[in-house]
């Protein structure tokens, strides 16, 4: 037999329990940027994923790890996919320790599931990345995948207290704890973190929560252009004011979302969504001192959104990230009105279009080009682009893209002077290649 | 002897070095910084052999670089000669961080201590390791604007120190540690390589080599440049001290807060035994018999204030307390909280020695971990006094000792273990934000398996795999030189 009918019987061993599958139609809507793994397996418990990673370790074989889905196809082609270890029914929330603000809970649990179970106890998890209905815990932590609240509460290592990881011989490892404060050993929750499963698989994670707010009310600002929207954002970070998420919608972005999201955006004006969170006596107070500044900006006009408008609006926020061609600029928030400008004539030179979202507080761009077939055209745009971005002191990822587009550009860009660094840790945590390599930077 | 001695088992890492090789070391290092810059006589090394733990070594040779280049070529000596080399702060470290165990080479960044850059548009700052914590505070404040982290020893330790320890402070309950405030690092490798990690803007591809190399203690990297967030001074503060004739009283009072999620910017605790030697200090005001006191803190805008510490006094009266004080003013807030910043040098007027430890539980079982580390001192005829972060559940029990008496230091060993064992029986962890240094190493085994410790020993492979970067720290390793400093 060979190593993968060899691997195969060893899987079929506890098989009863854990889902294993290797029929083509089924291995199908597992592509991974249109390639197939020969296996899926769906463990029920962290013991039969570590086996799992086991076996595929002792036959050489290469292995992905995989939650939802939603963020699978982030990063470059991947090289070969034996294995592809399917998260989604470790969902047990192991513990909700709520007078703690903690709570532990395995890779597998989708955001919202998480957030439902939480909210009975008036707390959350304070990260709002796109699409937490089908988002795992462990796929948004392997991803690093954030949302506009980031501003406040920070992202998933301002949160991630502990995790229990699978290693790539099969062990389970304790990094972190249960308590909010910890400097025993490395803080390995930070490598993890954004690693994209090429460290190891994130089994559980215990949490830092917070307590749901009181109150929530978002000011739409509209501007005539984006500098005055970014005078405006640079004048609310430099101030008292606490706002939980500043998010910019240029026109394009903003006729996308009355299309799809049927949000009533002027769609010639640059939105500024301003969210306040707390008691309703500071968010009053917030909310007048924001419209006296706005008009010192040149604002155009000032909308107020709450309850189900507010909710439905920010949603439509987070989607927008995602298109098919979607770029993450992170820059310094003071180069932000200059990189829209850019932005601007980068697709005018290659008569392409952009749309975008920014996470304005934290210098964060969500740039979508148009249209997503024009491939030569987007390698030549995304290449200047990310030009711009370093010259900015910051980076351009493409983080969605067809395959066609993404078999001619390295979505990181080039690697820092750190990378040989984190080559030696992929060689320490992974040596013999059984986390699916290609996708990560530098090939990792 | 060291309070955590281990029986040597093996050969030590390094043997010391010999006076020939001293001398042509010091000639190497003094051509690249001058022999101003470069102290190996035992007076001036002697300033050198300790920290605010309780052990001590002696380096070989103590060296200060102006630059990050100096730093490199320091280094690149070391490696050629084959010399240990540990970062040195202002030596306030609690756990011997800074102590070289095996002697060698300590860099001190006394003379890289600028402020490179303040961009207030874009909220950061790009600071040299060797700055004090508070001048970078005390340079923003002017503009409006803080550096966020406070350790106790704020007024002396160097922010590349609280890199290193990835320190802490009463102010981190609702703003986070050193590790949440520093967005990148310039670094020296243990080849003598300079390399940046992340940067100033957010979000660098790639693994997040900056969350990695906080809190490493100097054994992975020695770090040249620091870029942290500033923020926004807050429009109001107020601070408040609650006072309990019960230590569960005042417990329960923590965990009530935190439960309801008023979560306040620093709930620190006191007890009877601190109360006194603050008292007979500071002259801060504190009730000398009560049983304990917290010190509150809530700030923000003027309104949530206010409404937050009319939620505390409630739930402060609901679990009895004595009385609840709000600061009247500004000279008063600086009173209270200088007998809480001031808590570990007046103990030291009531006993010659004392041993601190930072272990962490969750915040609900305060009451019973407080009362099973009372119980264990008492069992082995020590004293000890609580001072601590009680809203991050971070314990720093005080053990009183006298090592001149005979069995005495055995005991405070005892009894330090014991207690950072109940802390990890309860879920929680050996240090907050002292650091595993020397002084915890044995404990790491009471929450890391022998697996998960092997992930890390990875780590250091993979960026120091000599041990030339502060040898035989934070993993259990026999052999060493330390002693207990004599008082």
């Amino acid at each position: 037999m060979g190593e993968i009918e060899t691997f195969e019987s060893a899987l079929q061993a506890f098989a009863s329990t854990a889902r294993v599958t290797s029929d083509a139609d089924i291995l199908r809507n597992y592509a991974v940027d249109g390639l197939l793994p020969l296996f899926v397996v769906t463990p029920t418990t962290t013991k039969q994923a570590a086996h799992v990673v086991a076996l595929a370790n002792q036959y050489g074989l290469s292995l992905l790890a995989r939650g939802g889905g939603s963020r699978i196809s982030v990063g470059n082609l991947p090289e070969r996919i034996d294995v592809l270890l399917e998260t989604n029914r470790l969902t047990h929330v192991l513990e909700h320790e709520a007078p703690d603000l903690t709570c532990h809970v395995e890779a597998g649990l989708t955001l919202a599931a998480l957030q439902a179970k939480l909210a009975k106890k008036g707390q959350w998890l304070a990260l709002d990345p796109a699409d937490a209905a089908q988002s795992t815990v462990g796929g948004i932590l392997a991803s690093n995948a954030s949302g506009p609240k980031r501003l406040r509460y920070g992202s998933a290592r301002d949160l991630v207290i502990g995790l229990h990881v699978i290693q790539a011989n099969g062990e389970v490892t304790r990094s972190g704890g249960r308590v909010v404060k910890n400097v025993a050993g490395y803080d390995l929750n930070k490598l993890y973190i954004g690693s994209l499963g090429t460290l190891g698989i994130i089994a559980d994670a215990n949490f830092k929560l917070h307590p749901l707010p009181i109150a929530e009310r978002t000011l739409l600002l509209t501007f005539t252009n984006a500098g005055d929207s970014m005078q405006m954002v640079i004048a609310l970070l430099g101030s008292l004011l606490v706002p939980s998420a500043l998010e910019l919608v240029d026109p394009a972005a903003a006729s996308d979302m009355n299309d799809f999201f049927g949000v009533n955006l002027p769609t010639n004006r640059y939105t500024l969504a301003i969210d306040f969170e707390g008691a309703t006596a500071t968010i009053d107070r917030q909310v007048d001192e924001t419209r006296q500044l706005a008009r010192k900006y040149g604002v155009l006009m000032v909308d107020d959104l709450a309850g189900e408008s507010q909710d439905h609006f920010w949603e439509a926020v987070r989607e927008h990230t995602q298109g098919t061609v979607t770029c993450k600029v992170a820059i310094l928030v003071s180069q932000v009105a200059i990189y829209l400008q850019i932005v601007e004539q980068v697709c005018h030179r290659h008569d392409l279009e952009a749309a975008v979202v920014a996470h304005a507080g934290n210098g964060i761009l969500f740039v979508e080009l148009r249209p997503s077939d024009a491939t030569y055209r987007l390698v030549e745009a995304i290449a200047e682009l990310r030009l711009h971005a370093k010259e900015a002191r910051g980076s351009l990822v493409v983080e969605r893209c067809p395959v066609d587009l993404k078999r001619r550009i390295s979505v990181w860009g080039e690697p820092g002077s750190d990378f040989y660094l984190m080559q030696r840790l992929k060689n320490q945590f992974d040596p013999n290649g059984t986390f699916v390599k290609g996708r990560f930077v530098g090939g990792l | 002897m060291s309070i955590t001695a281990l029986t040597p088992t093996t050969s030590p890492l390094f043997e010391r070095i010999s006076e020939s090789k001293k001398e042509e070391v010091v000639r190497d290092l003094s051509a690249l910084l001058g022999a101003k810059y470069v102290l190996h006589t035992f007076y001036d090394l002697m300033l050198y052999e300790y920290d605010a733990s309780i052990d001590r070594c002696t380096p070989d040779i103590v060296v200060l670089p102006a630059s990050t280049e100096d730093v490199a070529a320091i280094v690149k000596i070391a490696v050629h000669h084959n010399i240990p080399v540990v970062p040195r702060g202002a030596g306030t470290g609690l756990s011997g961080g800074a102590i070289p165990i095996y002697g060698g080479i300590v860099i001190v960044f006394t003379r890289m201590n600028r402020i490179l850059e303040v961009d207030y548009d874009n909220l950061r700052a790009v600071v040299q390791p060797g700055l004090v914590n508070l001048y970078l505070t005390n340079a923003l404040n002017p503009q409006g604007f803080y550096y966020v982290p406070d350790p106790s020893s704020q007024r002396s330790c160097t922010i590349g120190g609280n890199v290193g320890e990835n320190a802490g402070g009463p102010h981190t309950l609702i703003y986070g540690v050193t590790t949440n405030h520093v967005l990148g690092l310039e670094i020296v490798t243990s080849e003598g390589e300079i390399v940046q990690v992340g940067g100033l803007a957010q979000d660098t591809p790639g693994y997040d080599l900056t969350g990695l190399l906080i809190g490493s203690e100097g054994t992975l990297c020695i770090v040249t440049k620091i870029i942290t967030r500033i923020v926004h001074l807050p429009e109001a503060v107020k601070t408040m001290v609650a006072v309990f004739d019960t230590m569960d009283d005042a417990s329960n009072t923590v965990s009530e807060i935190i439960a309801t999620g008023v979560i306040p910017a620093a709930i620190e605790m006191m007890d009877q035994m601190i109360l006194q030697a603050v008292e007979a200090d500071s002259h801060a005001g504190y009730p000398q018999d009560a049983a304990a006191v917290l010190l509150m803190e809530t700030e923000g805008l003027r309104e949530g204030v206010t409404e937050q510490v009319e939620q505390i006094v409630a739930i402060c009266d609901k679990h009895h307390a004595r009385a609840v004080r709000i600061a009247a003013n500004e000279a008063e807030r600086q009173l209270f909280w200088a007998g809480r910043k001031n808590a570990f040098g007046a103990v030291g007027r009531i006993s010659p020695e004392f041993y601190v430890q930072d272990g962490v539980v969750p915040r609900t079982r305060l009451p019973y971990v407080l009362r099973r580390v009372g119980e264990i001192c008492t069992s082995y005829g020590l004293r000890v006094g609580n001072v601590f972060h009680a809203g991050d559940g971070n314990l720093h029990p005080l053990i009183l000792f006298d090592s001149q008496i005979p069995g005495e230091v055995e005991r405070v060993r005892k009894a330090g273990h014991e207690i950072l064992a109940v802390c990890a029986e309860v879920g929680g962890t050996i240090t907050g934000e002292h650091g595993v240094g020397i002084e915890k190493q044995e404990e790491m085994a009471l929450i890391f398996n022998e697996v998960d410790l092997q992930v890390m020993q990875q780590v250091r492979q993979a960026w120091n795999p000599h041990q030339l970067f502060n040898p035989g720290k934070l993993f259990p390793m026999p052999g060493r030189c330390a002693d207990v400093k004599q008082l």
